[in-house]
């Protein structure tokens, strides 16, 4: 992120009121946990910071923090929290969602934001399974899931988030799990740091309508840290390749961060309205723009 | 259960008794939210010895807190909260929607197990005589405390067996 902050702050300083309304054991208060450590750690003031959601479990998030928040529309999160940076650069933008919000409703938004390279951390909260309407098939549910939507199992490949965002280019890609808070507060610390767009997959089970093996327990077992398998950061096409293993390993760390983060959208937008800016018409002039001469 | 950036060989006494503090306070934060929790989902019983255990770690983390003013005053500290995760504190998943009374007390016995066994794996890397003194008695502590959580679960009638499962519908899809 562009700027921090000098005042220590702590994470109790990000927790607001409002008490989270989660099932019991969802992965999701971990997750606001590792948000919190990872705010204290930046060290922004509260009122510095606009945190965007969509809908779903996990997008009740912003509430929980004392940054400005907006839950918004079915994934749209990142349209907004475009917005929201575009008027106001000076904040620090944070979206967050489920993968259903991130990856179906609002799967075609991650694109933009990211050739764009927008400076704004997306957290996606993945559960494969839309939990608040009461277990659908989700877009990351396994093939040959069951639900409620899907009698006789899913017919459907699930869409791998990682090499999604991989494909498409984005500079900070990640994954934690509430598996390991103190790894993923430090992720989403990093995300957050880097100058552009970061995504950060978490892996959060769903405890009323996920399965047994996508649970605390099953999770730990299928966990590998990336920077104990030797992984180097900034090798991309090694970072796709370990993305493909999503849904049958969970590594954990950094996937791909971008060694030469090339501009922001941010600075690409300044950079322009100070070119052009000598030639700007007063604001009372502004129409004759429009008049033919 | 996870710790971060503590050096147990150069551990000073102000240091552990501060570690100690953020100890207990990490596991009555998140005994106050299971107990919120249960108030959510209308379990009284696991809310009210959720409560229990908040009084609890409240009691030992003020001892705590008194003895390190008694003897450092407001020195500052060197350990910080962002340090320890899920030392005696339940793990989040411990937490179950409309758990009985005595499901609540058998994930605090466990957390007060994990606890005991943070400290004995702790203690071999110390050199501090009044440290490990300070983490001998802490270990001993934790032992107190599950005899204390053991002594709540032989109050449970036997009907407080049943499991959840047996009188809880399966969530229902829509």
């Amino acid at each position: 992120m562009s700027a921090t902050g000098t005042c220590e702050y702590q994470p109790k300083d990000y927790k607001s009121d409002l008490k989270p309304i989660w099932c019991p054991g969802c992965g999701d208060f971990s997750v606001v946990q590792g948000i919190y450590r990872a705010l204290a750690a930046i060290g922004r003031p509260p009122h510095e910071i606009a945190f965007v959601s969509g809908i779903g479990c996990s997008s009740r998030i912003p509430g929980y923090t004392t940054a400005y928040g907006f839950n918004s529309v079915h994934g749209r999160a990142l349209p907004i929290a475009q917005g929201i940076k575009l008027a106001n650069p000076d904040l620090l933008v944070l979206a967050a969602g489920g993968d259903g919000d991130g990856f179906s409703i609002g799967g075609g938004h991650i694109a933009h934001l990211i050739r764009r390279n927008m400076d704004i951390t997306y957290i996606v909260m993945d559960n494969q399974i839309y939990g608040l309407t009461k277990g659908q098939l989700s877009p990351t549910s396994q093939k040959g899931r069951t639900t409620c939507t899907s009698r006789y199992g899913s017919l459907e490949e699930p869409v791998n988030p990682l090499l999604y965002v991989l494909a498409y280019g984005a500079g900070f890609v990640a994954q934690a799990s509430p598996t390991d808070l103190v790894g993923m507060a430090a992720v989403i610390e990093e995300a957050i740091r880097y100058p552009g767009f970061a995504f950060v997959n978490i892996q959060s089970p769903c405890v009323t309508y996920g399965e047994e093996e996508h649970q605390i327990k099953g999770l730990k077992a299928i966990s590998e840290s990336l920077a104990g398998l030797g992984h180097n950061p900034a090798d991309r096409l090694a970072a796709m390749d370990l993305a493909q293993h999503y849904g049958h390993k969970m590594h954990l760390g950094v996937f791909y961060r971008n060694p030469e983060p090339p501009p922001t959208y941010g600075d690409l937008v300044k950079e322009r309205q100070t070119l052009l800016s000598k030639d700007a018409l007063p604001k009372e002039r502004i129409l004759d723009l429009f008049i033919k001469k | 259960m996870a710790i971060r950036g503590i050096d147990y060989a150069n551990l000073s006494l102000k240091d552990a008794l501060d570690l100690a503090i953020l100890i207990e306070d990490e596991a009555q934060e998140r005994y106050e939210e299971f107990a919120t929790q249960m108030d959510q989902h209308r379990t009284p019983e696991a809310a009210k010895f959720f409560r229990y255990m908040v009084e609890n770690e409240a009691k030992h983390g003020r001892e705590l807190s008194a003895r390190r003013v008694a003897r450092f005053g407001d020195a500052p500290s060197a350990v910080s909260r962002t340090m320890i995760y899920d030392i005696e504190a339940p793990d989040y998943d411990a937490a179950r929607a409309f758990m009985s009374a005595r499901k609540a007390m058998e994930a605090a016995l466990a957390s007060e197990v994990k606890a005991h066994g943070f400290f004995v794996a702790a203690l071999p890397a110390i050199k501090d005589a009044e440290v490990r003194a300070l983490f001998e008695e802490l270990r001993e502590e934790e032992i107190l405390h599950q005899t204390l959580v053991k002594a709540e679960l032989a109050k449970l009638s036997p009907d407080s067996q049943l499991s959840d499962e047996d009188f809880v519908d399966e969530p229902a899809p829509q």
